[in-house]
């Protein structure tokens, strides 16, 4: 049987090659994610020492204890106390900025996107065309300009300018994968709901949105994403009220307590990544669909 | 006949509703914001770019063109394109090779595959801010984790201060933005090739295609379109970075990482040099528009081919 031996050796071959190319996988992605964790329940004796230790010796939840109450044992070097005092506020304001976002984004996104797809009217192609093209803005060279605006809104240092934001600079992206779902949803159901006397609204709610859940739950995921990330922004128009722009200014203070540091930023990423793991499957979805169908 | 004319009314009503204001209703707190907050503003940048603002006197002068004949004739500007150049080439090519491995990987079937998937989200689902922090910690020169690595392996007797070296520094922030690109691009990739029908590849080994003719042929020929957005996802990317690079060396060391919006951050907020800073912006705009011009075309193109 010469030809099944060949089967059997290609087979060990495609084995061999696919379980070395996982554990390149599993490096390039576990590697700096797991040196940050381990870093995280270190003391600094341990983290300095050569060669280093891959698994602490005497793992300690020190670190997270100072993150968590807000005082770093160095007491006293430069205002690191403080700093660290204004952690788990900032992961409140971070939580009430992202799920506030997801909302606004679905609700004005949602409308817009169930616009396009269901009204043909003159200059909604080219509003359409105009929305996706600030996709590709760079978010920086607006920030000058934005400033003046919000400052006479008198919003400046406030979460809402950071929702208010956030919410507009998601929606071309939300309108886009949205208008796809309410494009291919099943129109004529929709129409014999009409026939049968609901309202627009009726339809839509009963109806469409809850055929389109998958596409909201994408969209919501990934508006969440964003708003948690986002840091010029918030480093700009607010004193660092959200999480990223205070992790950069631990990272600036004159004596960092990098393992503290890697605690804060491990606490700090908790709720993106599991988001994202729970979501896992839907954000697939519309990342891939935002991104190829447009 | 009464069930007709009950349909026949509400089919006008419908109409009636539809044609007067519900879709201006329902498109009117999206364009109104983003006309606020994304079009006025960038109207305003391209106004500054023409003018010299004296915050100090609080005075805007139309100066016409100065601002851009200042900056295309400025030594540091074209070091700034020259280092985005670079930053992007990496940015481009090592995301999406590694991207479509990644996803050749995990169509494959074996014990693991899930794992390997759901890990692949992570660096996506990790901010900017956070991916900058991870490089650091990964190329610093006293406790980094390849230092470490090399360490420990016996290839080096001693820590190297990556970050102090130019060529390193620019290496190591655009691998940083390349990590997270690798995932984004490999989620794309391996989207497109789950939809690749089995039955193809069992065609052409019938017509006796090799493995390499079978993956040019069928693998990249199914997922060009998929290929090609991330490419340019990848390039405006590479253009756009800011975060990360600013976490990890803020342009340093020298000017060995200043990219052309870090270039844009100095001029309007360490010169407060707003008129320049809006010129870079606008270059970098049309840089990046340019690039997201081409994307729509080719997808346009392709689209009709199919079509």
């Amino acid at each position: 049987m010469p030809s099944n031996f060949g089967v059997l050796g290609a087979t060990v071959a495609r084995k061999t090659v696919t379980y070395i190319a996982f554990f390149c996988l599993l490096f390039w992605v576990g590697f700096p994610v797991y040196y940050m964790l381990i870093t995280s329940f270190m003391d600094s004796p341990e983290l300095g020492v050569k060669p280093p230790h891959w698994i602490p010796q005497e793992p300690t939840i020190e670190n997270y204890r100072e993150v968590v109450i807000g005082e770093t044992g160095q007491r006293g070097s430069y205002g690191s106390t403080t700093e660290f005092s204004r952690m788990m506020p900032a992961l409140l304001n971070s939580t009430f900025v992202s799920v506030a976002v997801v909302l606004s984004n679905l609700l004005i996104g949602g409308m817009a996107a169930y616009g396009f797809s269901r009204f043909d009217f003159r200059l909604s192609r080219f509003a359409y065309l105009g929305i996706l093209m600030t996709r590709v803005l760079p978010a920086l060279s607006l920030i000058v300009p934005l400033f003046i605006i919000l400052r006479k809104l008198k919003l400046i240092n406030t979460l809402w300018a950071l929702i208010f934001t956030y919410t507009i600079f998601i929606l071309p992206l939300t309108i886009w994968i949205l208008r796809e779902y309410f494009d291919t949803l099943a129109r004529d159901i929709e129409e014999m709901a009409l026939i049968d006397g609901a309202t627009r609204l009726q339809a839509f709610r009963l109806v469409v949105a809850p055929l389109a859940v998958p596409g909201l739950i994408a969209v919501g995921v990934m508006s969440f994403m964003e708003a948690w990330s986002e840091f010029f922004f918030a480093l700009t128009l607010t004193n660092s009220l959200t999480y990223p722009p205070l992790l950069m200014s631990f990272r600036n203070l004159a004596q960092v307590n990098w393992n503290a540091l890697a605690a804060a930023t491990t606490v700090g990423v908790l709720p993106p990544v599991i988001v994202a793991f729970v979501f896992q499957r839907y954000l697939v979805r519309g990342l891939s669909e935002g991104a190829v169908k447009g | 006949m009464a069930a007709a004319q009950a349909r026949k009314t509400s089919a006008q009503e419908r109409k009636h509703w539809d044609r007067k204001w519900i879709p201006y209703v329902l498109l009117a707190p999206a364009i109104i914001t983003i006309v606020v907050v994304i079009l006025s503003p960038l109207v305003t940048t391209i106004y500054y770019s023409f003018s010299n603002i004296d915050l100090i006197r609080d005075r805007t002068t139309f100066i016409g063109f100065d601002n851009y004949v200042e900056l295309f004739t400025s030594r540091l500007f074209w070091k700034a394109v020259e280092i985005n150049l670079k930053f992007a080439a990496i940015v481009v090519v090592v995301p999406t090779l590694m991207g479509l491995f990644f996803a050749v990987l995990l169509v494959e079937d074996f014990v693991g595959r899930s794992i390997g998937r759901t890990l692949l989200i992570l660096p996506w689902a990790l901010p900017w801010i956070v991916i900058g922090l991870l490089w650091n910690w990964v190329v610093h020169s006293q406790f980094g984790a390849l230092n470490g690595l090399l360490y420990s392996l016996g290839l080096i007797d001693k820590y190297i201060p990556f970050m102090a070296d130019e060529n390193w520094a620019l290496v190591f922030t655009a691998m940083a933005s390349a990590w997270r690109q690798t995932s984004f691009s490999a989620i794309l990739l391996l989207a497109a090739l789950q939809t690749i029908p089995e039955d193809l590849y069992d065609a052409a080994k019938v017509d006796g295609a090799g493995m390499r003719a079978r993956f040019r042929f069928i693998t990249i020929a199914w997922i060009r379109p998929t290929l090609t957005i991330v490419l340019l996802y990848n390039i405006v990317l590479g253009f756009l970075q800011f975060d990360a690079v600013w976490v990890m060396t803020q342009g340093g060391p020298g000017d060995a990482t200043m990219l052309i919006s870090v270039l844009l951050y100095r001029y309007s907020f360490i010169n407060f040099d707003l008129g320049m800073g809006a010129a870079v912006s606008n270059v970098l705009g049309l840089i990046t528009m340019g690039v997201g011009l081409i994307f729509v075309r080719l997808t346009y193109r392709s689209q009709a081919t199919y079509s």
